[in-house]
């Protein structure tokens, strides 16, 4: 299941401890804060934990795929153009041979 | 012989485009709803496969060409060209199982398109070993080999259709929408020039490799 799809909603029934305090009319028009409440608060730092996982954990799976990928390309080419350095400097090498060879080019 | 051109290009192309493709993947394309951030890897994955599977079937064709006229470009062809399906098909066969990982909590589900994709890259290091290794007439061998490969190029596109698997079908890539196509075609042309360019200077070397040998035979 996606962490995307996960539907939630805040409890109907506040949490014990956590009510909203009925304020005394000597209070002089204090009112209290209402808020989440806590049920709801953890709930939120649940998902957005889990979230913040899936993200790193899929990250991490990027980075390996991409790094493996233009690894391979980069590791040819360099083997190719070493390739190519070599055959290029036997072929000089060889035709060098041949022009110095006693006879060559009568 | 004279330096063919069109590798530098294509080079050059690749050296563009790769880190536009790049940007335009991490930075200009939403997150995919379903599966998040790891849906980044399609946009590589999918065409280190569509070049794997094109480029057997350069190989399979080249080595017809190879069979039948006995032409030595078409040989070098044939050799480059299955190279190249073993570096993009171990791409893929990397890259999914990273994507997979993160998305089905499996790397590998012996999946029909899967398994089909993964004897394509042997069937293509078995034609590498054999023209490497081979004794001499070997390459009637190995072309049958090509051919072999080629021929199952279909069967790795049809897997998704014809049976039950966890991959996505084919059809996904045709309902893309356009920001993700918008970062999908940069990809795709980046790695096709710098797989085509490096096929080419392959080609080149291969030829290389045999005007060598004669000469040192003569």
């Amino acid at each position: 299941m996606s962490i995307y799809t996960i539907e939630w909603a805040p409890p109907s029934e506040p949490v014990r401890g956590m009510e909203a305090q009925p304020h005394n009319v000597d209070d002089d028009g204090y009112v209290a804060v209402e808020g989440l409440d806590r049920n709801s608060v953890e709930h939120i730092r649940a998902l957005e934990q889990r979230a913040a996982a899936k993200t790193a954990s899929d990250y991490a799976h990027v980075v390996w795929a991409y790094g493996i990928l233009w690894a391979l390309f980069a590791g040819y080419g360099v083997l190719l153009w070493r390739r190519t350095v070599w055959l290029s400097r036997s072929l000089a090498q060889l035709r060098g041979g041949a022009e110095t060879r006693p006879g060559a080019g009568r | 012989m004279t330096r063919a051109p069109v590798a530098p290009l294509l080079f050059g192309a690749a050296l563009v485009l790769l880190p536009w493709s790049v940007v335009r993947v991490f930075l200009d394309t939403p997150i995919e709803r379903q599966m998040g951030t790891a849906q980044k890897i399609f946009y590589f994955h999918l065409p280190m496969a569509w070049i794997c599977m094109a480029f057997a079937v350069v190989c399979g064709i080249a080595a017809v060409v190879e069979l039948r006229r006995r032409s030595v470009v078409a040989g070098a062809v044939a050799v480059a060209s299955a190279e190249m399906v073993l570096i993009a098909g171990l791409g893929m066969l990397i890259s999914g199982p990273i994507w997979g990982h993160a998305t089905w909590g499996r790397a590998w589900t012996w999946d029909a398109r899967q398994v089909s994709a993964a004897l394509l890259w042997l069937i293509f290091a078995s034609y590498v070993l054999v023209r490497r290794y081979g004794a001499a007439g070997s390459e009637r061998l190995a072309a049958a080999l090509a051919i072999f490969g080629a021929a199952e190029v279909p069967v790795i596109y049809y897997a998704v259709k014809v049976w039950k698997t966890t991959h996505p079908t084919t059809d996904v890539v045709g309902s893309l929408p356009p920001s993700f196509w918008a970062a999908l075609w940069p990809a795709l042309c980046a790695l096709s020039a710098l797989s085509l360019g490096l096929v080419l200077v392959r080609v080149r070397l291969e030829l290389l490799a045999q005007q060598l040998e004669r000469q040192a035979d003569s």
